[in-house]
């Protein structure tokens, strides 16, 4: 399995080229917050975008709001998904 | 190449849209959603093989959204633009229109658009780009006695066309609606020569849209020049409004 540091860079990479973000992927943290004051500061587009993102790269389905504001938290929180997906493949 | 998927292809405004949209480019596949009735649709087929396909799409029911626009995706990898043209009116009183009536109108015209929208959106999301037209009605702004299924199902759709518009207006995804008045499709040809003459006294340029003219109206806004019209409506009754 990819090892989580790499999938994390791999996750931020997609997120500048996907959301055009004005900050590098080394200027994500782990645990910054997506959304909300203080955080990256993406809105709703920017999570339709990281959904459709996250199943055409990952093959992450976000199916409902609740598993959205779930995953969608952090680059971990992300990560957490991606790598339960690849477990149970 | 341009992917466009019209529902409802099989009818006269369909085809119109669907040979516009042929006519436009070489380039251009366009995929004619069907259901039930198809023989206007397998005229086109013969005419333009190479290009222009039929799939059965019920659009009533998401998951024939689904099945049909995985089968496009499977061959082409992008949905560029969908025209949701499908729809039905069964006109009565509100004090005795029966349930099922008054579901049936709002599930073809206003449920089906949103299930199409719904259907190609994770793929003009990930392409940043795409082109939706949706076919609404006069009948949305003038609301006339007789028809509170349609004109409410309409009017749903021009209400959703501008609550969409601006959801995605940043990913380059136009979505704009399209209110045809009379226009001469099956609809009209059903009239007898008094009701022609009556409903045409009543449109300024005394005569019905041809439904070459909605479809040059369509083919536009889902063009390069209409880049920046979104969340728009757009009227074609020879001035009624």
């Amino acid at each position: 399995m990819e090892d989580a540091t790499a999938l994390k860079e791999r996750i931020k990479a997609m997120m500048v080229e996907n959301l055009m973000l004005q900050v590098t992927a080394a200027e994500i943290g782990d645990d910054l917050p997506l959304f909300g004051p203080g955080g990256l500061g993406l809105d709703s587009v920017d999570a339709l975008q990281l959904v459709v993102g996250l199943d055409k790269n990952f093959g992450v389905k976000i199916p409902d709001p609740a598993a959205a504001k779930e995953i969608l938290q952090t680059v971990n929180t992300i990560a957490d998904a991606v790598q339960k997906k690849m477990a149970a493949v | 190449m341009r992917v466009i998927l019209i529902t409802g292809a099989n009818g006269g405004l369909g085809q119109a849209i669907a040979r516009a949209f042929l006519a436009e480019s070489p380039e251009n596949h366009v995929w004619l959603g069907v259901f039930v009735r198809r023989e206007n649709a397998d005229k086109l087929i013969a005419e333009f093989s190479a290009r222009c396909r039929a799939i059965d799409l019920d659009v009533t029911q998401p998951e024939s959204w689904k099945k049909a626009v995985e089968t496009i995706l499977a061959e082409h990898k992008r949905v560029d633009v969908l025209v949701n043209n499908a729809g039905k009116h069964h006109d009565g009183l509100l004090a005795t229109m029966p349930l099922g009536t008054w579901e049936s109108i709002v599930k073809t015209n206003l449920d089906a658009t949103f299930y199409g929208c719904q259907a190609v959106m994770a793929s003009m999301v990930s392409q940043r780009g795409g082109r939706i037209v949706n076919i609404s009605s006069l009948s949305a702004i003038l609301a006339p006695a007789g028809q509170t299924n349609y004109a409410a199902a309409k009017a749903g759709v021009v209400a959703m066309t501008q609550s969409l518009a601006k959801e995605v207006a940043r990913l380059n995804i136009t979505v704009n609606a399209l209110c045809p008045g009379f226009i001469e499709t099956d609809t009209i040809s059903g009239m007898n020569l008094e009701e022609r003459k009556l409903a045409q006294s009543r449109i300024p340029m005394r005569r019905f849209g041809k439904p070459e003219e909605v479809a040059a109206a369509v083919r536009f806004l889902a063009s390069a020049e209409a880049a920046y019209i979104t969340g728009s409506t757009l009227k074609i009754d020879g001035g009624i409004l």
